[in-house]
């Protein structure tokens, strides 16, 4: 407990510290990291969710959230809607196609070998975006909205407003789903079922039910955020793989079932991403340097459980 | 009862024949289906490969990251050291292997998820190093191959596969009879079980990863051989990981033979619906690949072994 304070206290100390640094040497790595965490951190929280309750590594997550963007461009795009309002039939829209997919295909494996679920769920993912790809072509869409381009100026610098909407929707996700893990019934229950499946079931816990409801409302929360992410991105049907793993890692990085955590680790993420984005020359590395930090992390976190 | 004995030793030898038939068959048509051979032959051996690491119950889905980089080594190779195609395949193969070896080394600490995805990261970090390493790989354009292997003919070109194919079977056969077998399978059912029995875990899964990767690389350097060209969109394509992964398991895990009918049967199917549905004919790979898992997961071949093996005690 002791050796963890330290760590804790060390690492926010040099937290602080990069962050001064940032502050005081160039400023927009911080405002656009912090916008890249806020990307990072609201995707990657209904992952933490699946993971941390119904234990599925959900392999489809990307491409859920791509099918999401999808919904909500046909939507506003039908009904004149602007893509943030859209949010509310996508979300709901999605809650329901969670149901489906769980109930028709990963509910099946649940008491299957880890690898059936892995390959199962990277299938679901390969339907999702095939069947956007016959239905809506490869061609990137995007909708032009005004404010998106909205910028501000402090001192020298100068940068866009509206990129942070994206840690704003991420610190309401994880208000929301830690006030309904740690108040509600439902979500005490849930809770309950993502400690100890057995013994939640023992105690006359609906467990099957608890996963439904956990992935579905998991779902919704992608498709809220697949609402945000068609205002300020283009869309096309490999737009989400690359999520999939990005969130994969933040949640390794935060520790399965941790929520809170989510949200240092993206900041990690998306400072040293943007970082490297500011060196000249840097631009096309800066995935590079994502990876190598997932598999650095990864491994790190692996070794230590073994200790 | 001798009955069923003699039918059970009769047909493998009617599969045999069916396999060597439609081995033998493009020989003697066009060069259309000489295409879809090469192609079949390809993915099959990919397959074969990523069944073979599977046995030991990791899941890796880095074959596309192993056969970009595959087909990278062999056009580079060829362009700065003036390299024959087969020297070029060898090369392909020996730092697929090497690169496999060292990564592996790391790597495959890591169980179940953590594996799978860590494998994942490893092939988009290979192509985001060749993608951004301009000089030395021609960047987002990718390069030419100065001189395809038979200048492209079609029928020499069939029978490289063919062989190479054939070669990578017998190899998987062999790793099914060997010691290596019993380790990797021990590994599968229980890690502890087979640590407390004296298995050297780690040094076993790192000769399957490193071999598995060679063959990977070397199944690389062959398609940039008929094709002639590598970029990082093509060369590191998912596709790589997904339709072999669809074909082992349609066929059936754990085996030589599934691997083997899977890409027959997939690769065949799958060049009718490029025909009928040209953009997205992936999806039903993605729909087999769920059907399978949910309710045949033994595949092909394990379904055929189960009805066999029921007419046998019938019989008896």
């Amino acid at each position: 407990m002791n050796n963890k304070k330290i760590y804790a206290g060390t690492g926010i100390g040099a937290a602080a510290l990069l962050a001064v640094f940032f502050l005081y040497t160039n400023p927009t790595v911080l405002v656009y990291g912090v916008q890249r965490a806020g990307i990072y951190a609201a995707i990657a929280l209904p992952m933490a969710l699946v993971l941390g309750i119904v234990h599925i590594v959900n392999l489809a997550h990307g491409e859920m959230m791509m099918v999401a963007a999808y919904l909500s461009y046909f939507i506003s795009k039908t009904f004149g809607l602007d893509p943030l309002l859209a949010a509310i039939p996508t979300g709901i829209i999605m809650f329901f196609l969670g149901i489906l997919i769980f109930k028709t295909t990963i509910s099946h494996t649940l008491n299957a070998p880890e690898l059936n679920q892995l390959i199962l769920t990277f299938g679901v993912a390969m339907v999702l975006s095939q069947t956007v790809n016959l239905m809506a072509t490869s061609q990137p869409r995007k909708i032009s909205l005004d404010y998106v381009s909205s910028s501000a100026t402090f001192g020298n610098v100068s940068f866009g407003v509206y990129d942070f909407i994206f840690p704003a929707l991420a610190i309401v996700f994880l208000l929301i789903l830690m006030y309904f893990l740690k108040k509600t019934r439902l979500g005490k229950a849930a809770s309950a079922v993502g400690q100890n499946p057995r013994g939640a079931r023992i105690v006359g816990i609906n467990v099957d039910l608890t996963y439904t409801v956990i992935f579905a409302i998991a779902s919704a929360v992608i498709g809220i955020f697949g609402s945000f992410f068609i205002t300020k991105f283009s869309i096309f049907p490999a737009v989400g793989g690359a999520y999939t793993m990005k969130s994969f890692a933040l949640v390794a990085m935060a520790g399965i079932g941790k929520l809170p955590q989510i949200i240092i680790a993206s900041l990690i993420l998306g400072v040293a991403e943007s970082f490297v984005m500011s060196i000249p020359g840097g631009a096309g590395w800066a995935p590079m340097i994502f990876f190598s930090l997932i598999i650095i992390v990864i491994l790190s976190r692996s070794f230590r459980s073994k200790q | 009862m001798s009955e069923a004995v003699q039918r059970k030793k009769t047909l493998p030898y009617i599969f045999m024949a069916l396999g060597i038939v439609i081995l033998i068959m493009p020989f003697f048509s066009g060069p259309y289906i000489q295409s879809i051979g090469r192609t079949v032959l390809t993915y099959m051996i990919l397959a074969i490969s990523w069944d073979m690491l599977i046995r030991s119950g990791q899941l890796s889905f880095g074959i596309a990251g192993f056969f970009g980089l595959g087909s990278y080594t062999a056009v580079l190779s060829a362009v700065n050291l003036s390299f024959g195609p087969f020297m070029s395949i060898i090369a392909a193969a020996v730092i697929a292997g090497a690169i496999a070896f060292l990564v592996g080394a790391v790597v495959l600490r890591l169980r179940g998820m953590y594996f799978a995805i860590t494998t994942l990261a490893l092939g988009e970090l290979f192509k985001i190093t060749i993608h951004n390493w301009h000089d030395f790989t021609g960047g987002p354009n990718g390069m030419l191959l100065p001189k395809l292997a038979f200048d492209g003919a079609s029928i020499p070109t069939y029978a490289m596969m063919l062989v190479f194919a054939l070669g990578i079977i017998a190899l998987s056969e062999y790793f099914k009879k060997s010691k290596i077998h019993y380790a990797l399978t021990a590994i599968r059912d229980n890690e502890i079980v087979a640590k407390s029995s004296g298995i050297n875990i780690y040094k076993f899964l790192l000769i399957a990863f490193t071999i598995t990767a060679a063959i990977q690389g070397a199944a690389g350097a062959g398609f940039a051989q008929l094709y002639g060209f590598v970029t990082p969109e093509s060369s590191f394509n998912a596709n790589y990981t997904l339709i072999p992964l669809a074909m082992a398991l349609l066929g059936g895990m754990y085996s030589t033979w599934g691997p083997v009918i899977g890409a027959v049967v997939l690769g065949v199917l799958g060049e009718f619906l490029k025909l009928f549905i040209p953009y997205g004919h992936l999806v039903v790979y993605g729909i087999i690949i769920i059907l399978v898992l949910l309710f045949m997961p033994q595949g092909i071949a394990g379904l055929v072994s189960k009805t066999l093996k029921k007419r046998g005690e019938s019989y008896e």
